[in-house]
């Protein structure tokens, strides 16, 4: 049979070699194929569930090619998408019967995972086959433990119940007892207890002694019926049974998440996230979320609310609901239980009480200097409440003040390590911090991590510190509209102040990054990775005005423009000259603003940044096109003597789009495909004029495309590489 | 919009600023410390750390035997407490003990029943609480009275008719709160930052989670610090004039190996004399109406203190950490356990606390 598959197979390729026009055509057969072995697989569980159905009893085991085949359809299926109610109670059947021996049984039972329910009635079948057939203890309790596993999972309990009595003979089962008796405690109902099963359960504690399972079931007993048990139950009895170790749980926990349509959860409450954390350890008790409650203390509050109902929020399930009662909302009793429910931080969102905030900022502002200000190693639970913060944070699109508080003294004894993206996560959502204060709460701290940490952590603090100067700059963005709204009710003198204020906040943060990102450039040899992160940054800053309306531009310093501009790869000189070009730009539709408005209300961009702007253009223009790198007048002074005797051919060509290192290979490249014949490798040939535009068409091609921004912006092309420098200038 | 108004009125120069803040969500902070204005609550909470007061009031020789319910006083000054601190609680009401008490002895029952399937009766009844005021212990109008809570409960194995006895106690105080920090809080907020218990632990754990449940707070470890403790040490030398001392007692430890531990006791008489040679001008002589202690001054005896010791042991104690303190008047230790063996002076020393309370507050 495999051969003639084999046969079918080749036969399909050699055709469909043959008809090559039709793409369309091969396509629609794939999917034919793959439609077919879909089915041929629904088919074969299908078939294997028949025969599991159909076997007769005492068929051999040994050598059973059939079943083993129908045995390894079932198990793939069942834990890949677990088993229908129907294929459960087949293949229940089938194990607890013993057609076909034991070995089967076992195989079968530990593969039986319910994708959704299971059905009461198999259950109660292969509970009575328990007394029926001759199944080895050891199986009967792999059963037992079964029903336990899924006992959630079973749609209707009551058929159970009317065999209680039949389920609680077994208890004399002595390694039966402690899952009969757990499965007894899920069932029992006071009419369940009566004299003669607490009289056998005494003896039996008699002659097991005091095991907790027993002790269990009859504090259940006495519970209902407190005059049948007159033992004294200890006050501490272990809480639960003990969790014993099943075989299913994780395949089936990993079943339904796959199947997404978790049984299990629709349970539990859909409305909080809250998740009981593992291990409940004294110690972290300060980061258990609250509970979302409801208020306990309704003391007679003023007329106006008691005059309307209030809905606790915890009775809320959907945002409709949520939107149909906006107005008479009742907070939880503990406010920290907002921030583990996304539906509550929607109301949180637009609530307006002064208080409740407060709340959660005591709440949140404590849980965090308890936990963390002395916490020296991650655990699984701070991790996890942590990610809750952020992610409420980002929810919000903005920090809570008791975590910036707690963030200015953590800087302070932070390691730079621990838990190291969550915190700067949190440091990224700071809001604008007053020039005054900045260095103090900020800088210095940082600036002691920066330099005594590693090269990633040196990355990580570059990303959080663009993402917080992109926050700010967007807060502005958004905010400057409302200024402008405002100005007719306000005096103007104010926003003016305001704006000013600002403005220094994200300077002094800029220039803090530059420091940092010059002499971390140096520490770390100009590590690619790091400039990259610091070009990051910049190419938020270039922007400031044209993406933000921030009438600010501050220049990199040398320290990070030159790196940028030698850099060895091409992509960092690629961002550096997008940058550059974003920075014209912005510079020149400033000035022509500038020039537009009235001089009082015109915003200044000093002449330093412009020359500066010039400087760097005229440098970069010279280094990478005229080939004049150590012109006079640049910030690279070095003696020609020095530059003979370093025995450089043509030094100051070095740097230009064909010998910088970080191009030569795309020279070559060109080269070699512009003259595909020539031997010897001549990449001065590529500046005469044809060539030259030829080749930086090629590399605009290769997707540099901030180098092509930068040119058509910043070079006019008539002039070739022409010293005609007047145009490329701001002034 | 009452707060804003208000806000309005607190910083004038930026009317403006808050005005345009209604627009946005109240919880919005950015402008306010982009500005560096107060915040709408009055605290920039970050931005100006605080700091323990460089000086304080001597402390007075107050009756508040005159004052407070002697069997109140009696109450806090016998005992040991384990300290801790409390964020405001929210809807706290003086009015509600009563209320309040009933829902403490009820949700300690259903804690203690927690994970027994058993319903035991007697639980229900075997706990009386009792929350009261204790009145008089305030100092400022700002602060919120005193609150004194009491556990009463049957020991285990008791016979039928014996009377319950107190089994935990506790009280919530706030002496002089920096006013500063207090009136910015809203009004649904009553602060009593300062939290003492004594009793088993389990009861400490049940009345904290039944604080936080109710109102909202959180309660978090009051440790002494070193400043603090050098401050008892001063202040309790200072009551010598009024209360006899006795000694002054403390426990140094010094980070060598083996770990080094010194009690260095003071006979009370040496004690007052240094403490007078460094206070500064002729308040020494007057100490009735001694207006302030200074830091200085405070640093200065223990300084006096460290260099008698090493003159005789060569030994520097600036290198080890001030652990206890002791005297007659009381003793603290650093990891936040105090006694007031002295009515005298115990508004004194819950001053000094609450302020170190308030230091601990998130915001």
């Amino acid at each position: 049979m495999a051969e003639t598959l084999c046969l079918s197979d080749s036969d399909r390729s050699s055709s469909s070699d043959q008809s090559v026009p039709s793409r369309s055509n091969n396509r629609s057969l794939r999917i034919a194929e793959k439609e077919r072995k879909k089915n041929e697989a629904e088919d074969s569980f299908v078939l294997a569930l028949r025969y599991f159905s159909e076997v007769e009893a005492g068929t051999p085991v040994a050598g059973n090619d059939e079943l083993d085949r129908n045995l390894a359809v079932v198990e793939k299926v069942a834990f890949s998408k677990g088993l229908s109610p129907e294929a459960i109670s087949v293949l229940l059947e089938f194990a607890m019967s013993l057609r076909m021996g034991t070995s089967p049984c076992v195989r079968v039972l530990k593969c039986l995972i319910p994708a959704s329910v299971v059905a009461q009635q198999a259950v109660v079948r292969a509970v009575v086959w328990l007394n029926v057939s001759k199944i080895p203890i050891s199986t009967q309790v792999l059963f037992i433990k079964w029903v336990l596993t899924v006992f959630d999972l079973i749609d209707a309990k009551d058929q159970l119940r009317a065999i209680y009595g039949f389920i609680f003979s077994f208890i004399t089962e002595e390694n039966l007892c402690p899952y009969i008796c757990h499965l007894l405690y899920l069932l029992t109902r006071k009419e369940n207890v009566h004299l003669y099963r607490v009289r056998k359960l005494l003896e039996l504690q008699s002659k097991l002694g005091r095991q907790p399972f027993l002790m269990h079931l009859l504090s259940l007993y006495k519970v209902f019926c407190p005059e049948l048990v007159t033992l004294s139950i200890p006050s501490r009895i272990r809480s639960g049974f003990k969790n014993y170790i099943s075989p299913w749980k994780s395949a089936l926990a990993a079943v339904q998440k796959s199947n997404g349509q978790q049984v299990s959860s629709s349970i539990s409450a859909a409305f909080t996230i809250k998740e009981k954390s593992i291990s409940r350890k004294r110690k972290h008790c300060h980061l258990d979320l609250p509970a979302l409650s409801s208020v306990l203390n309704k003391e007679p509050q003023s007329e106006q609310t008691s005059r309307r109902k209030m809905v606790p929020l915890v009775h809320l399930s959907s945002f409709a609901q949520m939107l149909k009662d906006m107005h008479r909302i009742e907070l939880p009793a503990q406010m920290g239980s907002l921030l583990g429910s996304s539906l509550a931080l929607q109301y949180l969102d637009c609530v307006q009480e002064e208080s409740a905030l407060l709340r959660l900022n005591f709440w949140l502002g404590c849980a965090l200097h308890e936990e963390f200000l002395f916490c020296r190693q991650t655990s699984e639970e701070a991790l996890q409440f942590l990610n809750n913060l952020l992610s409420a944070q980002h929810f919000l699109q903005e920090g809570f003040s008791s975590s910036d508080a707690f963030l200015y003294k953590f800087l302070n004894v932070w390691d730079g390590s621990l838990l190291r993206p969550q915190i700067l996560g949190l440091l990224s959502n700071i809001p604008v911090i007053p020039s005054t204060q900045i260095g103090r709460l900020l800088f210095e701290p940082l600036t002691q991590l920066f330099f005594t940490s590693s090269m990633f952590f040196k990355c990580g603090l570059m990303e959080c510190l663009n993402n917080m100067l992109l926050k700010w700059l967007t807060w502005h963005s958004v905010y400057a509209l409302e200024d402008d709204l405002d100005i007719s009710l306000n005096s103007h003198t104010s926003i003016n102040i305001t704006l000013s204020g600002f403005k220094d906040s994200v300077m002094e943060l800029v220039h803090f990054v530059g420091r940092l990102a010059s002499l971390g450039l140096q520490l770390e040899g100009c590590n690619t990775l790091l400039l990259s992160f610091i070009l990051d940054f910049y190419e938020t800053v270039c922007d400031t005005f044209l993406k933000f309306g921030l009438p600010l531009v501050v220049m990199p310093p040398p320290g990070v423009f030159y790196p940028a501009l030698l850099a060895t790869d091409p992509v960092s000189v690629d961002r550096l000259a997008y940058i550059m070009h974003r920075y014209k730009l912005n510079l020149t539709s400033a000035k022509s603003q500038e020039k537009q408005t009235e001089p009082q209300q015109a915003f200044h961009i000093s002449r330093h940044t412009f020359r500066q702007f010039n400087h760097y253009l005229v440098f970069m223009v010279n280094c990478l096109w005229n080939c004049r790198m150590f012109h006079a007048n640049t910030d690279m002074h070095v003696r020609e003597e020095l530059l003979h005797k370093s025995n450089v051919p043509q030094y100051w060509t070095r740097f230009d789009f064909i010998h910088h290192p970080a191009f030569t290979g795309y020279a070559v490249d060109f080269h070699q495909k512009c003259w595909p014949g020539k031997k010897d490798v001549d990449v001065n040939s590529i500046k005469q004029s044809k060539p030259w535009s030829w080749y930086l068409e090629y590399l605009f091609n290769q997707g540099f495309d901030g180098l092509k921004d930068f040119v058509h912006s910043s070079i006019s092309r008539q002039v070739t590489a022409g010293d005609e420098l007047q145009d490329s200038q701001q002034r | 919009m009452d707060p804003l108004s208000e806000s309005g009125m607190r910083t004038p120069h930026n009317g403006a600023v808050v005005q345009r803040r209604s627009k946005t969500r109240s919880y919005r902070q950015s402008y306010r410390s982009c500005l560096g204005t107060a915040s709408r609550l009055g605290l920039t909470p970050a931005l100006t750390a605080r700091r323990l007061n460089a000086s304080r009031r001597a402390a007075k020789p107050q009756n508040v035997a005159d004052k407070v319910n002697p069997e109140h006083l009696a109450l806090l000054v016998k005992a040991e407490w384990q300290l801790s601190y409390v964020t405001p609680l929210y809807q706290f009401r003086h009015t509600q003990l009563r209320s309040y008490s009933r829902q403490l002895a009820a949700f300690i029952v259903a804690e203690k029943q927690q994970g027994l399937a058993v319903e035991v009766s007697e639980l229900h009844n075997s706990y009386r609480v009792s929350l009261s005021v204790v009145q008089g212990l305030t100092e400022s109008e700002d602060d919120a009275e005193t609150v004194l809570i009491q556990i009463h409960s049957k020991p285990m194995f008791a016979r039928q008719d014996e009377p319950q006895r107190s089994v935990w106690s506790g009280w919530l105080t706030c002496v002089h709160g920096s006013p500063e920090y207090l009136r910015s809080l809203p009004k649904d907020f009553t602060c009593l930052p300062l939290f003492g218990s004594r009793g088993p632990e389990y009861l400490s754990r049940v009345v904290k989670s039944w604080f936080q449940k109710t109102f909202d707070c959180c309660f978090g470890s009051l440790e002494i610090n070193h400043t603090s403790l050098q401050w008892f040490a001063a202040l309790w030398t200072d009551c010598h004039s009024q209360s006899h001392i006795q000694h002054l007692r403390m426990l140094w430890t010094i980070p060598a190996a083996p770990p080094l531990q010194i009690t260095y006791t003071v006979d009370h008489q040496d004690a007052w004399d240094l403490w007078n040679s460094v206070r500064k001008g002729p308040t020494a002589a007057v100490a009735e109406d001694a207006a302030s202690i200074d830091l200085e001054e405070v640093t200065g005896f223990l300084q006096a203190l460290k260099s008698h010791f090493y003159r005789h042991f060569r030994l520097d104690l600036s290198a080890g950490t001030l652990q206890q303190v002791s005297t007659a008047v009381g003793s603290a230790k650093s990891s936040g356990r105090i006694k007031m063996s002295n009515s005298r002076h115990v508004i004194a020393t819950l001053t000094l606390l609450t302020e170190c309370a308030l230091l601990k507050m998130p915001i």
